[in-house]
């Protein structure tokens, strides 16, 4: 019980944006869908959807985090889905653990709300263009603390393919047209949704699947 | 690969380069792709600008950990001008990329030792100790640095970033301060400070935020965080006037969170967006009915 499971364009969007701002720390939230979630159920599977690129500069600073997570909820709630947990990624190559990440404020508030989210952090040690783990670390919240998780590999992922996909991605260089919420305060006409990475994605599966056919 | 650098004449090539060189922009992966077309005609059909083009490629090779291409450059460089400082700082960044820091360090420090006045040195040490991840020692660093070259405008900056990192908000708004008399006519710095008042909470630091966000509205009309920021703000500071029954306050603050509220509405307008429906909301859900 207490499984974690990612769909690809969520996993997907974290990826790419860790590529998109290599040198910077970014953030961002997960989003899970509010029918199959039990009301206050600790323990409980979780199923991420969706994800929310959030910042790569002025993480330490709040206001604008206050109007990204109310518009966030509000667009969520339209399509009954939850803010179901948190991600980040560290400045430092050599920091890949809660407690270097930004931003564990809003982590701790998304508990609050959603007592079973969970926590990715970016591995970046693990991180490289033609990806063979997921390059991600797994965090539940229980007394008090964050606790690492084990990633069960036959369980985080529906797709089997989705690290292959994803790898196709970054080599395409997707990643530049990947939108976060600072990104969309420059200006707002970007989709901080990301619909076209969406339909990137859904063309690569294809041409994924294709060359599976080939091989 | 959506771009194809690999197809562009010699000319095309040095002419990227050069734009991207001026322009600051930080695109590793394109200069070096650029560069293996470069490569191919040869380093010396690039002229003068030849010594300007190896440091761009080091500098962009480090930051994609090709150290073979990086080490060519910088040796390159080295045989042309033996007693460069600028060429040495080279050096040291190669052995901070492969995190020798310890030698990278020692170059640095022989630099500063010769050439005291050599601000990119000093800069390259606290970049180091915030690579080992020693932030404290990097603000001290910082500081010592600045107060030497007091009018880097940059290292303000980063010593602001440095502080709120670890959570000294007084300190980073005096830096971000600092900045502002700088450059009084940035209307980011304005925002920037006023972010960081909006953080530390309080009636006292919302009515400074306020003021500077109105200011940054003021340089800039289309800054959406500044604009964001005053209706939270403005929201804040309602509820604190709202008990204390300060009516000429709280009507002023009540005015100017409508202002906002309005230019929202006109930004997102004029400017189709995928999300007004969304931040409309969230407005409405933030904002306190009178």
């Amino acid at each position: 019980m207490g499984d974690v499971s990612l769909e690809t364009k969520a996993y997907a969007k974290i990826i790419l944006h860790a590529a998109k701002y290599r040198h910077c720390a970014v953030n961002g939230v997960l989003l899970a869908d509010a029918s199959k979630i039990r009301d206050g159920a600790k323990n409980q599977d979780l199923d991420i959807i969706d994800t929310i690129p959030l910042f790569h500069h002025s993480h330490y600073v709040s206001p604008m985090a206050e109007i990204a997570l109310t518009q966030i909820e509000t667009a969520a709630q339209a399509e009954n889905r939850v803010i179901a947990g948190y991600y980040a990624g560290c400045e430092n190559f050599k920091d890949n653990t809660v407690e270097a990440c930004p931003g564990q404020k809003i982590a701790e508030k998304i508990v609050e709300y959603f007592p079973s989210a969970v926590f990715i952090v970016i591995d970046n040690k693990k991180f490289v263009q033609h990806l063979d783990t997921p390059a991600i670390k797994l965090y539940k919240y229980s007394d008090g603390k964050w606790k690492q998780r084990d990633i069960n590999m036959k369980t985080l992922f529906h797709d089997p393919d989705v690290l292959k996909t994803v790898s196709y991605l970054l080599q395409w260089g997707v990643e530049k047209d990947l939108i976060d919420f600072d990104n969309y305060l420059d200006d707002i006409t970007q989709d901080w949704t990301n619909r076209g990475i969406e339909k990137v994605l859904a063309m690569s599966t294809k041409h994924t699947n294709k060359l599976d056919a080939k091989d | 690969m959506a771009d194809n650098y690999s197809e562009l004449s010699f000319n095309e090539a040095k002419d990227l380069l050069r734009q991207w060189r001026e322009n600051n922009e930080r695109k590793s992966d394109e200069v070096l792709r650029v560069w293996s077309v470069i490569f191919e005609h040869g380093v010396k059909k690039l002229g003068n600008e030849k010594h300007l083009v190896l440091e761009q490629v080091f500098y962009a090779a480090l930051d994609c950990h090709y150290y073979t291409v990086a080490s060519y450059c910088s040796l390159m460089l080295q045989e042309e001008f033996p007693g460069s400082f600028r060429v040495a700082r080279h050096v040291a960044a190669l052995h901070e990329a492969q995190e020798n820091y310890e030698e990278a360090l020692n170059t640095l420090n022989n630099i500063i030792r010769l050439d005291e006045t050599n601000a990119a040195a000093r800069k390259r040490v606290v970049a180091i100790l915030k690579a080992q991840g020693q932030i404290q020692a990097a603000i001290k660093e910082l500081v010592d640095y600045l107060k030497k070259f007091m009018s880097d405008v940059e290292a303000w900056q980063e010593l602001s970033e440095l502080y709120l990192q670890v959570q000294e908000y007084a300190r980073a708004a005096f830096c971000a301060e600092e900045l502002l008399l700088h450059q009084p006519h940035n209307h980011l710095a304005h925002q920037r400070l006023a972010d960081i008042r909006y953080t530390m909470g309080g009636v006292e630091n919302m009515e400074l935020a306020k003021l500077y966000y109105c200011k940054a509205l003021k340089l800039n009309p289309e800054n959406m965080r500044a604009l964001l920021g005053l209706f939270l703000t403005t929201n804040n500071l309602l509820t604190h006037y709202k008990s204390s029954g300060n009516s000429g306050k709280r009507k002023e603050a009540w005015r100017l969170c409508q202002w906002a509220q309005a230019a929202t509405a006109r930004q997102t307008r004029a400017r189709p967006e995928p999300n007004a429906a969304p931040l409309a909301n969230a407005m409405l859900q933030l904002a306190i009915t009178d």
